[in-house]
């Protein structure tokens, strides 16, 4: 009920706390305007903070993610809501938008949290950890990843038993099972969509065996095991955890495909392919990887020089779509694909399988828009209204979009696109003052 | 001597921890004389680590913290943030490289990974505990930016910069607004064309009371620098006045006799002295080529609006912050390059849709009748033996784009795409996906094996051997070649080399930190956009340029700066003017001046960026770096050399 609901008001909305959404808001903040970021997950930084190293520049991605995500959490002019969800936006008139957020309980006082983990020690409820793409598990009291921010426990109520084990242990008495869900009424001038994107479930094309076959695995898996954060300390393929000694990367796994529905190029999986084959070969010496492949896409800054120092240090190419996978008895796996540059239908016997899953959009975000009509492209992400002279705006004046939301895009792409929407927000917030 | 010195050593979640045993290296330091914490930890950088910092050094009072972690490139002013939150003054701060310069360069050696470490975080130590507290240089910034090149990036920073409620001046060394874009047509993604994308952001730009717009002017000194820039701007005259009536003005192109091939057409038409590329084109004021004018005067008798009475001007301006949107050139191929040169029909992607531009009905170049295409991709771009191995980014879907055009305007047209795996990355899918289904024919050579062109008899031949069809030698005959040549930096660097930016290995614009800091340079206040940094689309080149005007106007608008006070100084006493030093400096900051009769050098300090490649030159020693003196530089020597 509206009525007894407590009222915020923001110059901006920041809806996605990645590393897209992240920048808009740092930026908008730094001219002096109040932003409320919200973010669906327990900690802001998206995607970018769980990968290891990036390409082109094998940067570690925490290195570089942990101090902005510290930068826009210390700043005074940025709110953070975690876990939190946008219900509904409504245009009330030129710079009024009304906003009804909800923010779902944690069960935890996040001020008073040291993170100091004895609820995660004293919980006894095992479960899959979402944040290591279910590569190992954590408990329902946890704190959702090592340098998430805020670093601060969160219960699983879903799983959570209700033991009040994590309550008796908890010095600073900051668990709060009374916690329910809590909406505010957000006043603000103007919006910044930054969803972000989910990845191709790769159960949409059962001949890879995804799922079936233990030893295929996809990228965001791989890219947790090579992470600064990994789970294991060591690459194990998930069947058996033999340390795997030939691996192959199937490219194009979800993108380039109309009979999975998504015929565009996902824009990073060759990239983060050949990255991943670079760390591979650094963390398994002895390791041999071969990425099969449709067209390499080294487009970027530097990107065709990274894919030729890959070819340098060993990682074989073959030009050709993977058809089928098959499990043999140990576990390893038949890939049969037609090898285009010997033009013949063959097969390759592989330890171990990476789909190089691609980006869909994340859908959704248009349904929240209650008055206004939030575009969509052909291929569901957000519509470019003006896609050469103002990429940020949308179909909504007042609403602009920042990183993979409006298509897919790398780290420096998104950054930029970052850049853009903050730099067209300022100016509509401009003529708002004006 | 600092009595409290606070030592955390980063584990960099791996990155250094693999290498170098980060607990051997804390236990090293720990009982150093004055050190009185040292502690490990999983990332420095972490929000977690930052409050554990800020409450050691306010609950045990540090006087002095060093971190050993990643680069100070990467994160000095992360942790400089720290301390000073905690209330510490930010310079008696150290930061330890021992990963780019241990770890990441000594995996194979972990022992002596970890005994260099204990080095490098040794001298740290010795560093820090002389430090003294620095005082950061106010500069008050002008609160307006100079936007070097009106191409699309140009004016699209000009207008949000202006909206954002900056001065701007926009300078651009042609006579006309639009760049690259202006000679484009439609562009894909879009039914816009490129002269009327053009238009719409000129219609902005002039009509905002905010941006000053300069045609054929060029920056061609500065003396200043973040905060201030002091530029000279040569402005060149067009040698015209307003009125200028429709009819005198063909009249006296008319009458011209100077005929000089048109650069705007890519040389394949030409143009008289008296010129605007196009009769809509911006400002709507021709322009006389005063290097191709021989003053004959014809033009000045029919027309009296042009005037050549006008001179060069030279304008002063003072600017906060200075935008680099000076764009790319396209790849010019060498003689004999794919037959470029010798034969007649083999010419440019940019001069191909020139071409297209001209012809209505039907397709036909020098006389002849085109139908058949050949496409050869990637001239100039990831090239084998070449200087430029990256991949230009935008000719794949521009060519493709291009194709399918003709193909729809023209009849009986029929596309061969040579190409070496064609990269339409993203949505740009579609329309490699149309253009495989209207029928064009897709062959791709091996990288080494790059397709041939030659001519026999009045027929081009292309010869590939194509890795689609296993190694088929295959032919086509050709109407006309199109080489698909890629974007180059602009040959002439005359403003890059003024402020000094640097490039990457591809020779464009380097920015400080491609994600961390992408549209930034190592000087200070000068940003870079568009094409300048490397290749992009439009849709690219926009994002960059409001990023960039964001970043410049941030700077401008905060009013008061704060730069680094780590600068030379000179001893007054000692000095005895010889300008060693001010030929030595890379950014002329020193100036001669004469203090009670005696001549001596002074340092601007706002100028200096402390790089120190004055104090070896100096012949009697009178220079001095403020936050890494001679005595800092002996005492880390000192910590640097194991005790026997």
């Amino acid at each position: 009920m509206p009525g007894q609901m407590k009222i915020l008001e923001y110059d901006v909305l920041v809806i996605g706390g990645g590393i897209a959404g992240g920048e808009s808001a740092l930026n908008l903040a730094n001219l002096g305007y109040n932003v409320l970021l919200v973010e669906k997950e327990l900690s802001i930084g998206g995607k970018m903070i769980l990968l290891s190293k990036v390409f082109p520049t094998l940067d570690c991605g925490a290195c570089i993610t942990t101090p902005k995500i510290s930068e826009i959490a210390r700043h005074p002019n940025i709110t953070i809501f975690t876990g939190a969800e946008i219900r509904i936006i409504t245009k009330k008139g030129e710079h009024l938008f009304e906003a009804i957020v909800s923010q779902n309980p944690r069960y935890v006082n996040i001020d008073d949290c040291t993170g100091c983990q004895l609820c995660e020690e004293a919980c006894p409820v095992s479960v899959i950890d979402e944040y290591q793409y279910g590569l190992v598990g954590r408990k329902a009291a946890y704190i959702p990843f090592s340098i998430a921010s805020p670093r601060a426990a969160a219960i699983d109520i879903e799983n959570c038993t209700l033991c009040g084990a994590c309550e008796r242990v908890c010095p600073t008495q900051c668990i709060d099972f009374t916690q329910t869900v809590e909406e505010f009424l957000v006043k603000v001038k103007s919006v910044v969509v930054a969803t972000g994107f989910e990845l191709f479930d790769p159960l949409k094309i059962p001949r890879y065996g995804y799922d079936k076959f233990k030893n295929v695995t996809t990228a965001m898996h791989m890219e947790r095991q090579l992470s600064p954060t990994r789970p294991f300390n060591s690459i194990l393929r998930p069947g058996d955890g033999k340390l795997p000694d030939n691996i192959a990367y199937v490219l194009c796994a979800g993108s380039r495909d109309k009979s999975v529905g998504n015929p565009i190029c996902s824009q990073v999986c060759c990239m983060y392919s050949i990255k991943q084959a670079q760390l591979l070969m650094g963390a398994l010496p002895m390791a041999d990887v071969t990425i099969y492949y449709l067209h390499i896409r080294a487009f970027g800054k530097g990107f065709n020089e990274f894919y030729a120092q890959s070819q340098d240090m060993g990682v074989e190419f073959i030009k050709g779509k993977i058809g089928k996978i098959t499990e043999k008895e140990n576990g390893n796996l038949i890939l049969r694909y037609e090898d285009i540059e010997k033009g013949k239908v063959t097969e390759a016997e592989h330890d171990m399988v990476v789909l190089s899953i691609g980006l869909l959009p994340n859908q959704g975000i248009s349904d929240v828009f209650d008055n206004e009509t939030l575009q969509l492209d052909p291929f569901h992400f957000v519509d470019q209204s003006d896609i050469l002279a103002s990429p940020a705006k949308t179909s909504i004046e007042g609403v602009f979009v920042a990183g993979t939301a409006s298509g897919p895009m790398d780290i420096p792409d998104s950054i930029l696109s970052g850049g853009a929407a903050s730099a067209e927000t300022t100016s509509y917030l401009r003529r708002a003052a004006l | 001597m600092k009595k409290k010195v606070g030592v955390y050593i980063c584990h960099c979640g791996g990155n250094i921890s693999d290498y170098v045993d980060v607990e051997k290296v804390r236990q090293s330091v720990e009982s150093i004389n004055g050190v009185y914490l040292a502690k490990t930890t999983m990332f420095a950088c972490a929000d977690s680590n930052q409050k554990d910092m800020v409450e050691d050094i306010r609950e045990q009072n540090l006087d002095g913290v060093v971190v050993a972690a990643c680069s100070p490139k990467l994160h000095l002013l992360t942790f400089r943030a720290v301390v000073e939150r905690a209330g510490m003054n930010k310079y008696n701060f150290v930061h330890a490289n021992i990963r780019e310069q241990v770890s990441w360069a000594h995996s194979d050696n972990k022992t002596g990974a970890t005994e260099k470490a204990i080095q490098i975080v040794k001298a740290a130590i010795a560093k820090v505990q002389n430090s003294e507290a620095l005082e950061p240089v106010k500069v008050q910034a002008t609160k307006a930016v100079a936007v070097i090149g009106a191409g699309v990036a140009g004016m699209r920073a000009a207008i949000e910069l202006a909206e954002a409620g900056s001065e701007v001046y926009l300078i651009e060394r042609s006579f006309f607004v639009g760049g690259r874009i202006a000679q484009w047509d439609n562009i894909c993604g879009t039914e816009e064309t490129g002269k009327e994308l053009v238009t719409r952001l000129y219609d902005e730009v002039i009509k905002h009371k905010h941006v000053t717009l300069f045609t054929g002017a060029e920056v061609i000194e500065n003396r200043g620098s973040v905060g201030n820039f002091m530029l000279k701007v040569k402005v060149t005259p067009r040698y015209f006045k307003l009125p200028c009536s429709d009819g005198k003005l063909q009249e006296a192109i008319d009458v011209c006799p100077v005929i000089v091939p048109d650069e705007f057409n890519f040389n394949i038409t030409s143009r008289k002295a008296i010129y605007h590329n196009y009769p809509s084109e911006y400002p709507q004021l021709p322009a006389i080529d005063m290097e191709n004018c021989t003053r004959c005067g014809k033009c000045e008798n029919v027309c009296s609006s042009i005037d050549f009475t006008q001179k060069t001007e030279y304008l002063n301006l003072k600017v906060g912050s200075v935008l680099l949107a000076t764009g790319y050139d396209p790849y010019e191929p060498k003689k004999g390059e794919f037959a470029y040169g010798e034969i007649d029909h083999v010419v440019t992607l940019p001069q191909f849709k020139r071409i297209v531009h001209y012809c209505d009905e039907k397709l036909s170049y020098k006389g002849k009748d085109i139908k058949h295409i050949a496409y050869i991709y990637c001239v100039g771009s990831r090239q084998v033996d070449g200087e430029n191995k990256y991949c230009s980014r935008y000719c794949c879907t521009v060519n493709i784009h291009t194709a399918i055009t003709v193909k729809k305007k023209y009849k009986n047209i029929y596309n061969y795409h040579f190409n070496r795996g064609i990269r339409t990355y993203g949505k740009q899918e579609v329309w490699y996906d149309e253009s495989s289904r209207l029928g064009d024919i897709y062959l791709q050579s091996f990288d080494n094996d790059p397709p041939v062109v030659e001519k026999r008899g009045d027929k081009i031949l292309v010869k590939i051997k194509d890795v689609l069809t296993t190694d088929k030698q295959l032919e086509v005959v050709a109407d006309l070649v199109v080489l698909v040549t890629g974007m180059v930096p602009r040959k002439d660097n005359s403003i890059g080399n003024l402020l000094k930016i640097p490039k990457g290995r591809d020779n464009f614009f380097n920015e400080i930190h491609m994600k961390l800091r992408p549209v930034e340079t190592v000087i200070d206040g000068v940003t870079i956009a568009g094409a300048s940094q490397g290749p992009k689309n439009v849709m690219e080149s926009v994002n960059s340029a409001l990023a960039a005007a964001t970043k410049s106007f941030s700077l401008v608008d905060s009013g008061e700066l704060a730069l680094e006070p780590t600068v030379a100084e000179v001893d007054e006493q000692t000095c005895e003017w010889c300008g060693k030093c001010d030929e030595a400096c890379p950014f002329n900051a020193f100036e001669k001046v004469e203090i009670e009769g005696k001549l001596i050098a002074r340092v601007n300090p706002v100028v200096c960026k402390g790089c120190g490649m004055c104090l070896p030159v100096c012949p009697v020693n009178a220079l001095n770096l403020i936050g890494l003196t001679d005595k800092d530089v002996e005492n880390m020597i000192s910590a640097l050399i194991p005790n026997d």
